[in-house]
């Protein structure tokens, strides 16, 4: 069992999605992250395990190299990917109370701003550390936000910006939040900002890479 | 000495001790500026003129551009672009969905197409108001950026690892319009060529050199050729990518506040003139000495070197008015 999670948790640091999948190179004709967690489920390893010591350990993996510059975007995307093709077989267990989630992270790009790239790579890292993420896509105004966060108490947000003509949009957002729904923990983040402009704008938290989200929201509910 | 000729003495290298040149990157900003929304700015060349010309004036700034936005020539290829009033314009479509969706695209003509002759008229109207005393950079989307703009980023992205045909095919479409695109801007009078290719700071340097290094260079090897001098935009860290870009060789590269000038010059060489790299957030959020003391510091460091002082990118459209002074004063002994 614990070889078969070693190799889940290789296939997703490494992107390596199914067997179909071409890339990592070095892996082409291997099994991935899909064949080999509905193999581990078939085989009657806990989903729990699939999750927690296979899928979550490839994710922090891949994190710290990212914040570490010893991988860039393309490559974390596939190993969210890989990690994203294997939790479909796990969703049933989600859905049972079989595995539990951590919490419930709602995410948004802010109003103004279409790009999705950095709001995906947290998003799928938070995912991939055990939490549910509500992802509100792009150009998310407070009304959406709160609305989120009403449907889901007790909830965090993460707002992410990459230009510096929407960042200024954050500061709105964070203050509607915390003023409609107090006690919200807002996580902010994106090329642009930094911690002196969370300071500023009264957010919580401020990472420059996904993995600071994914290591400041497992404190909050440790 | 107008801004042209001292332009050209930066370029040869004998720029005069007592000046550096100051061109910081104006949007939004300058727009907010001329009293007009980004969508006017973005979607109407005389405006985006007149209020360039405006914050020239008023700032002192020594070059002007044509920058806008990212989807001058992805509009150009047949897809739909919207313009709010206060917000970066929208593209409402991904037009690249397969690889046959590349065979399809066919090559705009830049003059017709509505964006990209929008921009074109631009270059002609400030050689007509600037009378050739004033550098003008025109704008391009870099191969990569533009090929993510057409097939989305995080498609593109993954496709860079896991389908190169679909990358290289319509990689290659998108350089022959980038520099249709810079011919057109040339000819029309514009001194200097800006490259955004932004997304290039979020990729290896393996991948860079695989898909997108000889690319550009081709790029940068064509506007030489038709008169023209090379800025390169990629913003964020690209400490990691200067080796490859020293190869590529701009005539100017920005460089954002995550890069150390120092290495940058190291690396790319006495010849390259960098640009930079004053933090946005910084020159909004700060008072107006630390602006002039960061901005003083930088110029003091660069002085001798081919240096253009600017912000690492685009001026947010809140900063204040007296920052940009500061920087401009910061940058006259």
């Amino acid at each position: 069992m614990e070889e078969l999670l070693e190799k889940i948790a290789h296939c997703v640091e490494y992107g390596k999605i199914n067997l179909a999948s071409p890339y990592p190179p070095d892996m082409k004709g291997q099994e991935g992250a899909d064949e080999l967690t509905k193999k581990a489920i078939e085989s009657g390893v806990n989903p729990d395990d699939v999750l927690k010591k296979g899928l979550v350990v490839g994710m922090q993996k891949i994190g710290v190299k990212f914040r570490e510059n010893k991988v860039f975007v393309p490559q974390v995307l596939m190993s969210a990917k890989a990690m994203s093709t294997a939790m479909v077989h796990l969703k049933p267990f989600f859905q049972s109370g079989d595995v539990k989630r951590k919490g419930v992270f709602v995410i948004g790009t802010v109003s103004g701003d279409l790009h999705d790239i950095g709001k995906n790579l947290v998003a799928m890292m938070v995912e991939g550390s055990g939490f549910e993420v509500v992802d509100l896509g792009t150009d998310v105004n407070s009304v959406k936000f709160i609305e989120a966060v009403k449907n889901h108490p007790g909830c965090f947000v993460g707002l992410s910006a990459l230009l510096t003509t929407t960042m200024v949009n954050m500061e709105k957002i964070v203050s509607d939040i915390k003023q409609a729904v107090p006690g919200t923990k807002v996580l902010i983040g994106g090329a642009p900002v930094n911690n002196e402009f969370c300071e500023k704008i009264n957010a919580d938290f401020y990472s420059s890479d996904p993995q600071g989200a994914v290591e400041f929201l497992n404190k909050e509910v440790a | 000495m107008n801004k042209k000729q001292l332009f050209d003495l930066l370029c040869s290298g004998k720029m005069p001790a007592d000046r550096t040149l100051f061109r910081p990157i104006l949007m939004h900003f300058a727009a907010r500026f001329g009293g007009t929304t980004y969508g006017k700015f973005a979607s109407d060349y005389k405006t985006l003129v007149r209020c360039n010309l405006e914050a020239m004036e008023h700032f002192d700034l020594d070059l002007v551009g044509l920058i806008s936005d990212p989807y001058r020539e992805t509009s150009a290829f047949g897809a739909k672009v919207r313009f709010p009033d206060e917000a970066v314009p929208i593209c409402e479509e991904i037009i690249v969905n397969t690889i046959d969706d590349v065979h399809n695209l066919k090559r705009p003509d830049v003059y017709k197409a509505a964006r990209t002759s929008d921009r074109i008229k631009g270059a002609e109207l400030f050689q007509k108001e600037l009378k050739g005393e004033v550098p003008v950079i025109g704008w391009i989307e870099g191969p990569l950026a533009e090929a993510c703009d057409l097939a989305g980023l995080s498609s593109m992205l993954m496709n860079l690892m896991a389908d190169p045909d679909f990358c290289n095919f319509l990689m290659d479409k998108c350089v022959v319009t980038t520099k249709d695109f810079a011919k057109a801007q040339i000819d029309a009078g514009c001194d200097v060529i800006g490259m955004g290719d932004a997304i290039c700071s979020q990729i290896d340097a393996a991948t860079y050199d695989t898909y997108v290094r000889n690319r550009h260079k081709e790029i940068v090897d064509y506007i030489h050729e038709i008169g023209g001098k090379v800025k390169l935009h990629i913003c964020g860290n690209i400490t990691h990518l200067l080796p490859s870009l020293a190869f590529v060789k701009p005539d100017i590269l920005d460089i954002d506040y995550q890069v150390d000038p120092q290495e940058a010059y190291e690396i790319m060489g006495p010849d390259v003139i960098r640009c930079g790299n004053i933090s946005p957030l910084l020159i909004d959020a700060k008072d107006a000495d630390s602006i002039f003391n960061a901005s003083k510091q930088l110029v003091q460091n660069e002085l001798g070197r081919k240096f253009i002082l600017s912000g690492g990118c685009e001026i947010t459209v809140n900063t204040k008015h007296e920052n940009l002074m500061a920087m401009r004063k910061a940058s006259i002994f």
